[in-house]
């Protein structure tokens, strides 16, 4: 059933002149994970866009078969990447899911992670998140994903202070990305000021590859990622590993951190070996943008095509740098080698610099 | 919907996955990079020859319109289905069959998208020489629909001279194979070639046999830059009257440069006409030859700046920048959005100077900018209008500079079309062009189709007033 556009186009109003850019080129297929999988123009950004432009003139009223379509999305970036007009893909995809929000159709789930974010901070709804505060030289963001694995943050910070990179950790709420990226603008603007008060940093270094985007996009707040800070300070070892490297969307295409994890692990003595898509033209790990929350099966389908990359390479360790990415293609290898007895390794690389640093100390 | 349309029996012979009715589906797949939309009354997308069979069976005894359709990046509206019906997204139909470098060609399904036969192809070797800029997206079936042809026409000619053979579904859900194994074949029609550049009005390709390439060793390309467009049109006819062949040669304006930079960011110098050329072989010294040889022409019609590159990263930079021009050209200018307008035609190699200077003066005079570039080296121009599309006065300007361009070209000896098709948006110049043979190709379309469902009202059945023949999807105005 459609609903009236009580909207009116609020939220895709200012990118209209975006939207008529789109020359409809269908560049954005070449690598998008969700029409590899599925092969339905409706599902790729071509489609997403000439959708939100229908919103946006009143062609189409907003119903939840556009709200499920417009939801499959994982934010790549990859059709940012190859789109030869520079569109502005994923605001104009959050603020076309605004505009569904706005007309009554979140989903359940999505509503629930929103309440999580304003009654406790973060997107789990715990209300006993240990955040370890300290007092240091540069502000770090945990971030919700990273709080929710206390020993992976503890792990970090070790690192980071052996490093001689003293951290100011303060207690924190979520970085506010997915109200903004799942379409939730006016929590997004309220949640805002909330975010400015915990947080009052003007630079700062964070864990999560998608908090170090969202504090720049989002808070205007110059951000690194820690491993751009540990690159600089990371004493060689030689671990004698051959993995293969999976980056993160909001690294390769987001931040352009490319070369930081690369170095990194050459410097630990790690031999890679390159996935066929990597760098820029990396693959998702199907875990971004919303879409594990409403489509479990399409982001484990997109995690396992980047595993079997991963398999071919022939190595039995992938490495990736992003908790996310971690999760969804640990998910992936499970049932991978589960099914067909295929096996590869998933770590994040936070571990390899852990053992990295205690062979260096050993040595 | 406007037509009844049996949605059960069609779940049944494709399966309830692989049909769409929502509105918002119909309403994506009413357009393609072309200005027109018009939505069909479904979406079907077969999985194999039985089902198109079996679709086309049903859609023939129901009279129900037929549009075929791979990526949709075609321009002249030819997967607009102006009648409604079904649209077949060919794209779940993308098996590469079977490789034969022996025999040097291989067999695919409609679906398979021209850059990934090449990945697939690069071991043996091989390579599919018709090299559209939308390569990276755009489906065998679609390439055979429009003849598409790309940056290295001019050495290795366009999608007809690379299929040698295919299966096709006819609209009585007949299949037929058509053509052969060879490269040469006097057995009587040449059917497989009639098809191709057919735009899906006379049957529906279900498998292609293609004739592959050897992947030259070396290639080598260069870029130069002229302060005038007659100096850039006479280097480029005058290196393919020296009896050179090129594997690329391809000129940009001052608009596209401009486009190009913006978008890009690709440091093009600030000049009239660039041209890039390209040679490729088997050896070192050929290539040398044919560049040492075009730069000699270069320079005798007042080439400034000409680089030569045999960096492979460099070469794929400067290709790249070329292959997205036209999105590229959406950057040009604040307010003015590219429409696929005009978008092909094909001169005397003569001519290709006057035609790019008549193209700038038309489009001065119809108060639109248009920017002329192309495979100029296979005599092909591209075209694209940049206007304001939320006024109808401009609108007005385009439809009369589209008349006056094409006017132009027939006027010379060219053809409306050198690669992208006629569709319905450049119907109106095509019949003026082939009017003696409208009757020939009437005959043909009524023989293979005489229900009348293959993508109907395109190419000679086009309407002869396509601006208005469907709305146009910038409906700025309706909300406003």
């Amino acid at each position: 059933m459609a609903a009236k556009n009580k909207t009116k186009g609020k939220y895709l109003k200012e990118y209209e002149k975006q939207m008529n850019m789109c020359i409809r080129c269908a560049y954005c297929f070449e690598k998008c994970p969700v029409i590899k999988e599925v092969q339905w123009d409706t599902d790729g950004a071509r489609g997403k866009i000439i959708m939100s432009y229908g919103i946006l003139t009143g062609d189409l009223k907003p119903s939840q078969y556009i709200a499920d379509k417009l939801f499959r999305c994982t934010f790549c970036r990859d059709c940012m990447e190859r789109c030869p007009s520079n569109l502005e893909i994923l605001d104009i995809f959050s603020n076309a899911r605004a505009e569904l929000v706005d007309s009554g159709f979140a989903t359940d789930t999505h509503k629930y992670i929103i309440d999580n974010i304003k009654k406790t901070g973060n997107i789990y709804g715990d209300t006993e998140v240990i955040t370890p505060e300290r007092k240091g030289k540069i502000a770090l963001f945990i971030g919700c994903q990273y709080l929710g694995r206390p020993n992976k943050t503890k792990k970090y910070i070790k690192i980071l202070e052996k490093l001689g990179i003293e951290p100011t950790v303060v207690e924190e709420i979520c970085c506010g990305f997915p109200m903004d990226v799942l379409g939730f603008k006016n929590e997004y603007e309220k949640h805002k000021e909330k975010f400015k008060e915990k947080f009052p940093f003007k630079d700062a270094i964070a864990l999560c590859p998608t908090c170090t985007v969202f504090l720049k996009e989002g808070h205007e707040i110059k951000a690194k990622h820690v491993l751009q800070l540990i690159l600089e300070k990371l004493p060689k070892a030689n671990l004698g590993l051959k993995i293969t490297y999976h980056d993160p969307c909001d690294f390769s295409r987001g931040l352009k951190i490319i070369d930081e994890p690369r170095k990194i692990l050459e410097k630990l003595g790690v031999e890679i070996v390159e996935m066929k898509n990597n760098k820029e033209n990396s693959r998702c790990c199907g875990g971004g943008g919303g879409i594990l929350m409403t489509d479990q099966k399409l982001s484990n389908d997109i995690a396992k095509k980047r595993i079997y990359e991963a398999l071919e390479t022939g190595v039995d360790m992938l490495v990736t740098s992003c908790p996310t990415c971690e999760t969804t293609l640990k998910k992936a290898a499970q049932e991978i080698s589960e099914s067909e007895g295929k096996t590869i390794t998933v770590r994040n690389i936070e571990d390899i610099i852990w053992k990295g640093l205690k062979n260096a100390k050993a040595s | 919907m406007s037509m009844k349309i049996d949605i059960k029996k069609l779940k049944g012979i494709v399966g309830e996955d692989n049909i769409r009715d929502n509105i918002a589906d119909l309403y994506v797949y009413s357009s393609d990079a072309s200005v027109h939309s018009k939505p069909p009354d479904v979406v079907v997308r077969p999985g194999s020859i039985k089902e198109v069979q079996e679709i086309m069976r049903y859609a023939n005894k129901n009279k129900i319109p037929i549009v075929a359709r791979g990526a949709g990046s075609g321009m002249s509206g030819q997967t607009v289905p102006l009648d409604g019906g079904i649209v077949l997204d060919m794209k779940w139909m993308d098996k590469i069959i079977k490789i034969s470098p022996k025999d040097v060609l291989c067999k695919v399904e409609p679906g398979v998208i021209n850059d990934e036969l090449n990945l697939v192809l690069k071991p043996y070797g091989f390579f599919f020489p018709p090299t559209p800029s939308s390569g990276r997206i755009c489906t065998i079936g679609g390439m055979i629909g429009t003849n598409a042809s790309g940056n290295r026409s001019v050495k290795y000619g366009a999608t007809r001279d690379a299929v040698i053979g295919m299966k096709v579904v006819l609209a009585n859900g007949d299949l037929v194979t058509l053509g052969s194994n060879t490269k040469v074949d006097s057995s009587g029609y040449q059917l497989a070639k009639l098809m191709v550049g057919s735009e899906g009005t006379l049957g529906i390709v279900v498998e292609a046999t293609l004739q592959i390439s050897p992947i030259p060793k070396y290639r080598a390309m260069g870029v130069a830059n002229f302060k005038n467009l007659q100096d850039a049109g006479k280097m480029i006819s005058e290196t393919i009257a020296a009896g050179i062949t090129p594997s690329m040669l391809e000129l940009m304006d001052k608009v596209a440069i401009t486009a190009v930079n913006n978008a890009q960011n690709l440091g093009l110098p600030d000049v009239e006409a660039i041209v890039i050329f390209e040679s490729n072989g088997m050896t070192k010294e050929s290539v040398e030859y044919e560049i040492n040889q075009i730069k000699e022409i270069c320079k005798i019609n007042n080439g400034i700046g000409v680089k030569v590159t045999h960096d492979e990263k460099e070469m794929t930079k400067i290709y790249t920048g070329r292959k997205k021009l036209f999105p590229s050209l959406s950057r040009y200018k604040e307010g003015l959005y590219t429409t696929a307008l005009a978008d092909d035609m094909a001169v005397p190699m003569s001519k290709i100077a006057d035609t790019v200077n008549k193209i700038h003066e038309i489009a001065k005079k119809n108060n639109v900018v248009m920017s002329a570039y192309g495979h100029c080296g296979a005599g092909l121009i591209h075209t694209k209008i940049l206007m304001d599309t939320s006024k109808k006065s401009q609108w007005q300007g385009a439809k009369k500079a589209v008349n006056e361009v094409y006017d132009y070209v027939h006027s010379i000896g060219g053809t409306t079309s050198g690669e992208h098709g006629i569709g319905f948006s450049k119907g109106p110049s095509f019949k003026r062009e082939k009017e003696d043979s409208l009757g020939m190709m009437h005959a043909i379309k009524h023989a293979l189709d005489p229900n009348n469902i293959l993508n109907p009202h395109k190419l000679m059945d086009s309407p002869d007033d396509w601006l208005n023949a469907t709305p146009l999807r910038y409906q700025i105005e309706k909300y406003n």
